[in-house]
């Protein structure tokens, strides 16, 4: 088994669709705890010690943003106290508590995201809609820092000899003008070369296929299906509505039946999965190596 | 078996009233390894795109091409015809290198698993399994231009034509490139059609050398017979093996064509006489460009790129600044131009400190530099508009630009863009001209051109630097070479003592002669001094 980063992209994205996609709709204080707690568990697990940055800034941003909610908002019961004949509520302060939250909880997920899927691994997914399409967004990740390579050489250039000198702005911008039209002038014929090279390869002579370099194997299946179940039964114990949270006028207690327990221990596992995954691997290899 | 078979081409262009192929007729077997040779706009190109059905010009062609047995308009696939050109950079079409070396493979529309097999076989043998996964931006031109080759191989075409595939490469990295064609040759009878600049690797491996001179096959065969058949031809004999110049200078039957054959020629000579020593000297002469221990680092994480880099250019001189890619010469002109800014020592132009030149007045008849990547140089739609720009007078000129003056500066040859090039420079009146790469992608005759334009520049007191990959330039035009290794400037000299002292970065004419003349660097003075000595008794 590999470990998270190297499965199949497909896989990866449609975990992340899951595990994101459900916990968005559900304003349940148990289940954005553990998802707060799972995407947290995987950056660190991923990262290391080095993202003390990223959580300072999520959490001033949590701060300010829980406290948004009540300043704006004055609906429930529980007054805490009135700042300028407005009452700030217990209700609205854990509404914006469990928001925030689940905005910081989005956040951390997308940037393990980020950190995860690279430009190809998109293009891999996006790739199997469309043989053409996978093309064309290849040629374009490889074509615009092409251009933008060729027009700081043209502006060194044109520096050394002197001729668009930088005393007075026209001058600068007409030389600047210039140097975006050149620019377009050298993608075309670069483009025409392409082109060239392409048909001297056979394009559109057959049907295309779409290659790639990852594979679906049977731990891609296994994690698939670690990732599908778990979501199903949260969707079914959410979709019942015994998870069912209300904050207003007066917040609801957490209501544990058998089903919103299944529910959330699913939605905790699907929570943890990578992590899971990724602790597993760096046991067994500790394991290993104190075998060697 | 015959592979290819042209009988009596002909081709005009649409829009052209003379033809650029004429009665052409040529036929390859198998397994050969062929090299066209021929000046630029000879109609190389045009023939090797003929040969190409998805890369033909428009235009009218009569006679016939056939490729095995068939005529070549039938031949039905483009992957038995592999096609490389002379640009590494924009000959790749994708974004990954393992997506390059599969993108004719998915063309052909082959199963993901056997794309996967000859990807990977490909990679193993061209030995660029740990690019495999890397960005095709990341690599250097060499690479770029064996992805290219690879990707081409993967479709296993019977036949492969190489357009001057390199160029644009420096001669270490060309060597490998031709050694990789040859491998490929070699181990898989492939039959290569190859049309080459620097002909001093593919003429000793070729088996069928083909002259093409104004759209007419002038001489066709074995290399040895095709060469003494043309010792009369000056312009593509410039082009020629040193081995085979020196043979035709002093008109040898057979004709030497590698430098061990060459070697065996001189012996034949006596070595007691020896050239006059016409060194010039260096002392008394004001000094125009001076390096005080400048040391340069592209970002703070990064090495030092230039370490403690010292030298002193006088007036008057051409001084050819040699070394290995990656050495830093690129960056020395860069920093001696004001572009890059030294984190340590000090830089003099005309014995003034780059930092006392204020308002770009560096740039006002003091001092230009001529980028490694021309096209960088051009901004306008046409030649004209280039040089009312630059206000250049074309009369003042050494040279005639005049039929160029219509074109789009991307649509002359590269020698002609070098000229086109140095007028909007000269046009700046510097007195100290910095050149980068001037030979690049260029044939003899307009390497020849530049080289004597050099010479008539410095005769007028423009003091020139140029840094270059190419010896034998550096060898016919410098008065002091030096070697730049690692950051710094390890050894000055005149080009005769400088590579004679050389063993391995040096002219094949110092290989020739070494151990048997003194300080014969160049073709011309390895035949003059064979001709001053006379052949010796018996030989």
């Amino acid at each position: 088994m590999r470990g998270f980063e190297e499965l199949n992209p497909a896989v990866l994205m449609t975990y992340y669709l899951c595990v994101i996609g459900t916990a968005m709709f559900c304003m349940d204080p148990v289940v954005i705890g553990i998802s707060l707690a799972g995407a947290c568990a995987l950056f660190i697990t991923l990262d290391g010690k080095r993202g003390a940055r990223t959580h300072l800034s999520f959490f001033l941003l949590f701060l300010v943003m829980s406290l948004i909610n009540p300043i704006w908002y004055h609906n429930g019961v529980t007054v805490l106290f009135v700042v300028n004949d407005s009452p700030i509520t217990l209700e609205a302060l854990a509404y914006g508590v469990c928001a925030s939250a689940m905005i910081v909880s989005v956040l951390y997920r997308l940037r393990t995201f980020t950190m995860i899927i690279s430009a190809d691994k998109l293009l891999y997914v996006f790739g199997r809609l469309s043989p053409q399409l996978s093309l064309v967004l290849s040629m374009a990740l490889r074509f615009v820092p092409l251009i933008r390579a060729q027009t700081t050489k043209v502006r060194s250039s044109q520096k050394a000899l002197g001729i668009y000198r930088g005393d007075n702005i026209a001058d600068t911008l007409k030389g600047e003008a210039r140097i975006f039209s050149i620019t377009a002038t050298w993608a075309l014929e670069n483009g025409i070369i392409t082109s060239d090279s392409m048909e001297a390869r056979g394009y559109g002579e057959h049907r295309r296929t779409s290659f790639s370099v990852f594979r679906f194997t049977r731990g891609d299946a296994l994690f698939l299906a670690l990732c599908l179940v778990p979501s199903a039964v949260f969707i079914a114990a959410a979709a019942t509505g015994e998870m069912s949270f209300t904050f207003y006028p007066a917040m609801s207690g957490i209501s544990l039946t058998p089903l919103s327990a299944a529910g959330y221990a699913s939605y905790g596992f699907l929570s943890l999965l990578p992590c899971i995954l990724e602790w597993k691997e760096d046991i067994r290899w500790r394991y290993l190596i104190s075998r060697i | 078996m015959e592979i290819l078979d042209i009988k009596d081409l002909s081709f005009t262009y649409n829009e052209a009233n003379s033809p650029t192929l004429k009665d052409i007729s040529l036929s390859v077997n198998e397994g050969q390894f062929v090299v066209l040779c021929g000046a630029t706009g000879s109609g190389k190109s045009t023939l090797l795109r003929l040969l190409k059905p998805q890369l033909s010009p428009y235009g009218k062609s009569t006679g016939t091409i056939s490729f095995r047995e068939k005529p070549i308009g039938e031949c039905a696939s483009a992957a038995d015809i592999g096609f490389v050109t002379q640009r590494p950079e924009q000959q790749i079409v994708t974004d990954k290198v393992w997506h390059e070396l599969a993108f004719g493979l998915e063309n052909m529309g082959v199963k993901q698993q056997d794309t996967a097999r000859r990807t990977a076989e490909m990679a193993s043998y061209f030995g660029i399994e740990d690019k495999f996964d890397k960005s095709t931006a990341e690599l250097s031109g060499g690479q770029k231009q064996l992805i290219n080759l690879a990707a081409v191989m993967v479709t296993e075409p019977k036949l492969l034509i190489l357009d001057e595939p390199t160029a644009q490469l420096d001669p270490i990295t060309a060597s490998e490139f031709i050694n990789t064609v040859k491998k490929l040759n070699r181990d898989l009878s492939l039959t290569v059609i190859i049309a080459e600049h620097r002909l001093e690797e593919v003429i000793p491996i070729c088996d069928n050398l083909v002259i093409i001179d104004k759209g007419r096959i002038i001489a066709s065969g074995d290399p040895r017979e095709v060469i003494s058949r043309i010792y009369g031809n000056s312009g593509i004999m410039l082009g020629m093996p040193a081995a085979a110049r020196i043979s035709a200078y002093l008109g040898e039957r057979d004709c030497a064509l590698s430098v061990r054959e060459g070697r065996e020629l001189v012996r034949r000579f006596g070595n007691t006489e020896t050239l006059p020593d016409n060194a010039v000297s260096t002392d008394n002469k004001k000094t125009v460009l001076e390096f005080r221990d400048v040391y340069f680092r592209y970002e703070r994480a990064l090495p030092d790129v230039l370490k403690g880099l010292s030298f002193t250019v006088t007036e008057g001189e051409i001084f050819c600044i040699l070394g290995g890619n990656g050495s830093g010469k690129t960056t020395a002109l860069g920093t001696a131009a004001g572009i890059l800014k030294p984190y340590a020592g000090n830089i003099l132009v005309f014995g003034k400190k780059l930092k006392e030149y204020k308002n770009q007045s560096l740039y006002r008849e003091c001092l230009a530099l001529m980028p490694q990547d021309i096209q960088t140089v051009f901004l306008r739609n046409t030649v004209r508009e280039e040089m009312e720009d630059a206000g250049a007078d074309i009369s003042s000129l050494p040279y005639d630009l005049t039929p160029l003056l219509d074109m789009h500066p991307y649509d002359l040859s590269g020698g002609e863009q070098q000229l086109a090039a140095l007028a909007k420079v000269l046009a700046l009146k510097p007195r100290l001209l910095l050149l980068d790469e001037p030979t690049k992608g260029l044939d003899a005759a307009s390497k020849d051109r530049i080289r004597k334009l050099m010479r008539e520049l410095a005769h007028s007191g423009i003091t020139i630097v140029a840094v270059t990959h190419d010896v034998e330039f550096a060898a016919e035009c410098a008065d002091r070479c030096a070697l730049f290794f690692r950051g710094e400037i390890v050894s000055t000299a005149p080009p005769e003592e400088f590579f004679s002292a050389n063993s391995f970065y040096t002219t094949a004419a110092s290989r020739i002669t070494r151990g048997h003349f003194e300080r014969a660097v160049t073709a011309e003075k390895a035949a003059a001094l064979c001709r001053l000595n006379g052949r010796r008794a018996g030989m």
